[in-house]
């Protein structure tokens, strides 16, 4: 009878009077009833302590940068639409505790946070927030690393659910094809009648509620108020927003001239970001001692439309407004798909009511991206074998300087987990008190050593570089994506690097060297700004004296060097790949260095035969959490910590080398 | 392990001010003491009889310039500061005596007192940085506690303090307030001003009225279209951001664009640095806000 | 300070840079032939212009505006410019939300003096340059002393949302009223602080203060029902009376001959005294029954009138009754019916005056038809005190003249530190005097 809605479950009615019972039940296990209700002039998601703190006769008015209570003469308690707070607040947090670190001496440890999830009810949760939930579940809980704060809230939540029973201009949920019918997610689904509730059961735990709830079997005429005015919703919201071929049609439109109009009203304040229920982006926070002994990290929301997010030490990756919109929408309606298999957008309209100047989404989509197609992108890269979360405390042994900035330290005593990276992976090194930073390991140095060569760019890499041996700092595992050696087996190699870009590549000529008859011709590449500037250089001594490796170091005049090699100052690497003999039809090529160095030496070796496919290179994000939870290091369709940062040229497609991105 | 050495040295100046950011230390309850096995601090004169011209490891510098003594005093401070930290809004944006700069100041001292001739100020009252290099800043009016444990937190282990750039907006909605402006409570200048003060005044049911000053990138020009397009004055709009940043751009421009002048008194007085019930954020106005469909 | 300058038989002093109190002040003092021929507090904090500032604005903004004189005293400046502003368009505020000011005042009493008490005036009496080098000493002291100034803090925190220009304060009430169970987190240290307090009158009573007896014109609000905060009817100790709104009725600000700085005088020309001193003298029947008994068992009441230096027991004595109050209306407090009263603003004058943790801070504004300010004036109590403050000098220094000179110095320091001077607030309204050498 209720097929609009879930046809497996059979309806029931609860009278308006025994709603009381349900909020009763399910406080029975101390659970605390999280529902709307009403404060500062808007209806909220709150504790609530039982119905009579449930927004009865009250509505709201919206429209974009509007919002405004109503009240109506019946007492009907879920007449209304989505407010500020998602339930995203409840499940993820603005601010959580996520771990402790202290530091004794010259020794770290790291611990978990004190924390235990509280156990939750949420009352009155609409159709587009359970696609909401299920869209966050996938970011947080699908993998390959999880958020285990947000696990635990989430998997003891007891979902009630109800119908819309009316909706705003801004709604979208039809279009994002998310609601406004329940669909799955809930344990108990409630449809407002005038005389009471439509209830039905959408788990186990739902089940086991009605048993004990005093219902009847909803009548016809019940099951059909109830298909009536769901259905009457629909009518209500149409599809404001058509979004066959979205994704594509978004992302063909990267210049539009629209993306600098709309900056011109966006105030890049946040506030769509933050009353988005799938927004997931953070930062941690870190609280601690005068002394920065013991330390407690916590996560809290962030957004993409904050100066710093995209942030690093040489520059902003997104400095412009227009780049941090086009960023944001971009996500929200296409790359999310490419992601997470899904839109990241479920049509609930708060950032469009909560936009403090009224900018209306579906109106820059359907200005930016009319109805032409794009291709289609290439698939999503390998997977990487999975580390444990946890920071361990590992010992510094030995320490040298390479550069006036630059110094390597060797760690010992890893696990075989931590041992066993791949060349181009890196480690996130933190210590109590400063935000982890991203290395990539220089060498392995099996059975249980790595080197990380640490350039002193800020205050985290100074104090890492400041360890003397014995010291401890704590790591995490190796991470990302690395270089690919054996798509280069019986192939020829080339590598292109600078200045400290030769630490990340000096694993992979470890290891084709270590097997040096499994590879056709090595030649390597490497500039710097001054000789004294290039890194290991007794090794680039011995590599010059080899002759089964090709070494061309370029460096800018001013500065001797004893490097032996030919090749000397005043010409770049691209030159001199430009003026190279060989030919790279069979040849693999390595690049690692700022984002316009790898373009112009892409540019370079396709000169050389070598296609975008053949080419692999690094990218530079900031990386908040190394792991692809917080959002930081997002460029276009990717995480760069969690999907590279080593990526085949062809798979970045027309994002790589572009501003803003 | 701070690069400051052992027990650096502390000085804590005030310029033109009304003492509530040097307070802040002083009201420290829990980490006074504390830190004063941390830092000397050297001079401090609201809080102790003995004093110090320098030199000093790190300088707190309190208020803005506004007397010849004080243009060549900041001077004599950097010469004698490794780091200069300036506290406040006075000392960051020129705070709310900065209003004097639109005003003639001959005039404004005979309004004031009996015989200007022997007031000697400047003519206008300017954030330090307009007179030496600053090391590190924090806004507000006042500062927030904080954000000044924060610092010295941070100066004292040798890390980067956690000073966040976004908009108030960030803490507000972590906080969980309601929005006051889309909710219809008043103009609220959260969207363009740095955030510190753990978003105050909208979780106290009022708007912003930026004492921490313009954040990057902080678009006044079109939050002055959606007013103005809501039904509010020009002026009355204006006079939002002649408030205790005034003089810090974008505001500064704004003042004057849309006739805010201080001292003058321009506008319906319907609305503020509390936005009154009379503006209501609403309707589009050509030139920033497309009708749909254009 | 700088070093005494003796020529036959003339000294010369002179403190540059007063040190413990708020703003940047200096005394110089010219004795020649053993009479004092000047005595002079100097004011070189730079002119604000707060006058010329609040002209053009909002009533509303105008509290937002004035708060900002001071941070120490924050609330006086909101209180005296929203009464005023109250009393010109005929608003009366909920008996509660009334409540919640003298909470949110006695709060802000508790915060100042708890500061002056301990960190600024106790080290002059127990040797030290500061309370961090006192507390190497007297650790506790200085910790009871943090403890009574965070409570009174956190109830400004709590209703204002910061203890330094709290934001909540609003013509016609509050922006926000907390709720009772925001309150809650008070009771603890508010029942601390009752103890803290009578404890600090205990040890105040222990310090030897130098001898010096004289009987000043005593001036401060006094009201019908209660210890004078909010409001009252201003009275003097000579049996002065008038209207909050009369205080021009009573005093007038004189250009003096000789120096270039505006004081308060009695329309017959007398110096006069605002504070602590001036409200337990005239006040002392209105006391919280607990501060009143402390006030008797010290028998300090008579040494408090006549010796400047037991201002500090006046203090502790309002410490007791401020922290007595507020744990009064915790206890007793219900959410107002309405948290802000609405209102039109009217042309006129509008006038008001509270009692500042210094005194008497007096204010008036002339309101435009459009609700806007056309003129203000504000009197606060520092620069109504300066008269006192350098006829207590003129007359005490000829008994310090024998000390060495540093001695002498920190009495006279000491002596001027009694009235805890706000010279941030005194600035914006003295003639403020430039030396040309």
């Amino acid at each position: 009878m209720l097929s609009l809605h879930a046809a497996s479950s059979p309806a029931f009615f609860l009278a308006r009077a025994d709603l009381g019972r349900l909020l009763d039940l399910l406080r029975e296990d101390g659970r605390r009833l999280i529902g709307p209700t009403v404060r500062d002039d808007a209806i909220v998601c709150d504790e609530i302590r039982g119905v009579a703190d449930l927004p009865a006769g009250r509505g709201d008015r919206q429209a974009p940068g509007r919002y405004a209570l109503t009240e109506r003469a019946d007492e009907r308690l879920f007449d209304f639409v989505v407010g500020p707070t998602s339930w995203k607040r409840f499940t993820y947090p603005p601010r959580v505790p996520i771990g402790r670190a202290r530091r004794e001496g010259g020794a770290v440890s790291f611990g978990p946070p004190e924390t235990d999830a509280p156990l939750l009810a949420f009352i009155g949760v609409r159709a587009c927030e359970l696609a909401a939930l299920g869209v966050q579940d996938r970011v947080l809980l699908g993998g390959p690393y999880t958020d285990e704060d947000y696990r635990a809230r989430r998997q003891t939540a007891i979902v009630v659910a109800v119908q819309c029973a009316t909706a705003a201009p801004t709604c979208f949920c039809t279009s994002m094809d998310s609601g406004p019918e329940v669909r799955g997610g809930h344990d108990l689904a409630l449809t407002e009648l005038d005389a009471g509730f439509i209830l039905e059961s959408g788990s186990p735990t739902g089940t086991a509620l009605l048993e004990r709830l005093p219902v009847t079997a909803a009548t016809v005429d019940q099951a059909v108020a109830a298909a009536q005015q769901t259905a009457a919703v629909r009518a209500r919201i149409g599809d404001p927003l058509p979004t066959a071929g979205l994704h594509d049609r978004l992302l063909a439109k990267l210049d539009s001239p629209r993306w600098a109009e709309v900056a011109e009203r966006c105030l890049s304040c946040a506030n769509c970001t933050l009353v988005c229920p799938t927004c997931f982006c953070s930062s941690i926070e870190r609280v601690g001692d005068l002394d920065g002994r013991d330390a407690e990290s916590r996560r809290i929301w962030d957004s993409c439309f904050n100066p710093g997010f995209a942030k690093v030490a040489g520059g902003n990756f997104r400095a412009r407004v227009q780049d941090r919109y086009r960023q944001w929408l971009t996500h929200k309606f296409a790359t999310w798909w490419d992601q997470f298999g899904s839109s990241g957008c479920v049509g609930c309209g708060r950032c469009i009511t909560w936009c403090p100047v009224g900018i209306d989404v579906r109106e820059e989509l359907l200005a930016i991206a009319p109805a032409v197609p794009a291709p289609p992108l290439p698939a999503a890269v390998e997977d990487v074998p999975v580390v444990p979360q946890e920071y361990v405390p590992t010992r510094v042994v030995d320490k040298r300087q390479e550069t006036g900035d630059t110094w390597t330290l060797t760690l010992a005593g890893l696990d075989d987990v931590h041992a066993a990276g791949r060349p181009g992976q890196f480690l996130m090194v933190a210590l109590p008190a400063f935000p982890p930073a991203a290395i990539s390991v220089s060498r392995y140095l099996p059975p249980d050593g790595v080197c990380l060569t640490i350039r002193s760019a800020g205050p985290a890499t100074t104090a890492l570089v400041g360890l003397e041996p014995g010291a401890e700092v704590g790591i995490r595992g190796p991470v990302g994506v690395g270089w690919p050696v054996d798509v280069a087996a019986g192939r020829d190699i080339v590598v292109v690097t600078g200045g400290s870009g030769l630490a990340p590549l000096r694993p992979l000529i470890d290891a084709v060297l270590a097997d040096r008859a499994r590879f056709g011709e090595f030649h390597l590449y490497y500039g710097a700004r001054t000789a004294a500037d290039m890194l290991f250089r007794d090794e680039l001594e011995a590599w010059a004296a080899r002759d089964d490796l090709d070494l061309v170091c370029r460096w800018l005049p001013g500065r001797g060097a004893s490097v032996t090699t030919s090749g000397g100052a005043a010409r770049s690497t691209v030159s001199a790949i430009h003026q190279a003999t060989w030919d790279g039809s069979n040849a693999v090529a390595f690049v690692c260095g700022p984002e316009r160095m790898m373009e112009a030496t892409a540019t370079a070796l396709a000169g050389k035969a070598i296609t975008p496919d053949r080419v692999y290179v690094t990218m530079e994000r900031h990386m908040e959490c190394g792991i692809g939870l917080c959002g930081h290091c997002q460029m276009g369709r990717f995480f760069v910590c969690k999907d590279g940062p080593v990526f085949q040229l062809s798979h970045l497609g027309d994002t790589f080398g572009r501003e803003g991105i | 392990m701070g690069a400051l050495g052992p027990k650096p040295r502390i000085g804590v100046i005030k310029m033109a001010s009304c003492d509530g950011c040097q307070l802040t230390l002083l009201d420290l309850e829990d980490e006074l003491l504390e830190l004063t096995e941390r830092f000397q601090i050297v001079e401090f004169a609201e809080a102790s009889s003995s004093r110090s011209t320098g030199p000093f490891d790190i300088c707190l510098v309190e208020g803005s310039i506004s007397t010849p003594e004080q243009a060549e005093q900041i001077q004599e401070l950097r010469r004698q500061s490794k780091l200069l930290v300036t506290i406040g809004a006075c000392a960051t944006a020129g705070g709310i005596q900065a209003l004097r700069n639109w005003q003639d100041h001959d005039e404004v001292r005979a309004a004031v007192y009996a015989h200007p001739e022997f007031i000697e100020s400047l003519a206008t009252a300017t954030p330090i940085r307009d007179h030496v290099a600053v090391d590190a800043e924090l806004r507000g009016c006042p500062i927030d506690a904080g954000q000044l444990v924060e610092l010295l937190t941070a100066l004292n282990i040798g890390r980067r303090p956690w000073l966040p750039d976004e908009a108030v907006c960030m803490e507000c909605k972590r906080r969980g307030t309601v929005c006051v402006m889309v909710s219809g409570r008043g103009a609220c200048l959260g969207p363009l001003t740095q955030t510190g003060c753990t978003a105050l005044c909208p979780a106290y049911d009022r708007g912003c009225f930026a004492c921490f000053g313009p954040r990057e990138n902080a678009n006044a020009a079109s939050l002055t279209c959606w007013l103005v397009g809501g039904g509010a004055a020009p002026a009355d709009v204006g006079r939002l951001f002649a408030g205790f940043t005034a003089y810090a751009e974008p505001f500064r421009s704004l003042v004057t664009e849309l006739g805010a002048t201080p001292g003058a008194t321009n506008g319906t007085g319907s609305a503020g640095i509390v936005g009154a019930p009379s503006i209501r954020s609403g309707a589009r106005i050509a030139g920033c806000m497309r009708e749909p469909g254009d | 300070m700088h070093g005494a300058e003796t020529r036959a038989g003339d000294y010369h002093f002179e403190v540059e840079g007063i040190a413990r109190v708020e703003g940047e002040g200096s005394l110089k003092l010219r004795i020649s032939d053993g009479e004092v021929r000047e005595a002079r507090l100097s004011i070189f904090e730079a002119p604000r212009y707060f006058e010329r500032l609040v002209v053009g604005r909002t009533p509303n903004e105008v509290l937002d505006i004035v708060t900002r004189i001071c941070g120490i005293c924050p609330i006086a400046y909101q209180f005296g410019a929203a009464q005023a502003f109250e009393d010109l368009f005929g608003v009366t505020v909920d008996p509660q939300v009334r409540a919640l000011r003298r909470l949110l005042y006695a709060g802000e009493w508790i915060e100042s003096h708890a500061l002056h008490v301990y960190m600024l005036h106790a080290p002059d009496f127990l040797g030290y340059d500061s309370a961090i080098s006192m507390a190497r000493d007297h650790r506790a002291l200085v910790e009871q002393g943090l403890a009574l100034k965070r409570t009174g803090n956190e109830i400004m925190r709590i209703l204002g949302g910061r203890p330094i220009h709290p934001v909540s304060v609003r013509v016609g009430g509050f922006s926000r009223v907390p709720r009772p169970a925001d309150l809650e987190p008070l009771r603890k240290p508010l029942e601390a602080a009752v103890t803290q307090s009578l404890e600090t009158l205990k040890v105040v009573a222990g310090l030897d203060a130098p001898v010096f007896e004289r009987e000043p014109l005593y001036v401060s609000l006094r009201h019908d029902a209660e210890y004078p905060m909010l409001g009252g009817r201003i009275v003097s100790s000579d049996g002065m009376d008038a209207p909050v709104q009369g205080w021009r009725d009573l005093f007038a600000e004189q250009h003096l001959e000789g120096t270039n700085a505006l004081h308060a005088r009695t329309h017959d020309g007398r110096v006069y005294q605002l504070g602590p001193a001036a409200r337990v003298t005239l006040c002392a029947d209105q006391l919280h029954p607990l501060a009143k008994e402390a006030l008797a068992a010290s028998g300090l009441a008579g040494a408090i009138r006549r010796n400047p230096y037991w201002s500090i027991a006046a203090r502790a004595v309002e410490l007791i009754h401020a922290a007595a109050e507020a744990r009064d209306i915790v206890e007793a407090y219900r959410p107002p019916v309405r948290g802000l009263e609405p209102w039109t603003a009217r042309p006129g004058v509008a006038a008001w005056g509270t009692e500042a943790p210094r005194g008497l801070c007096w204010h008036r504004y002339e309101v435009d038809e459009r609700g806007l300010v056309s003129a203000c004036q504000i009197v606060p109590p520092t620069s109504q005190n300066q008269g006192a403050i350098e006829r207590d000098l003129a007359e005490f220094a000829p008994s310090v003249l024998d000390l060495p000179h540093a001695e002498a110095t920190v009495r006279l320091e000491q002596l001027i530190r009694s009235y805890d001077p706000c010279i941030s607030c005194a600035t914006h309204f003295l003639r403020l005097e430039v030396e040309r050498d």
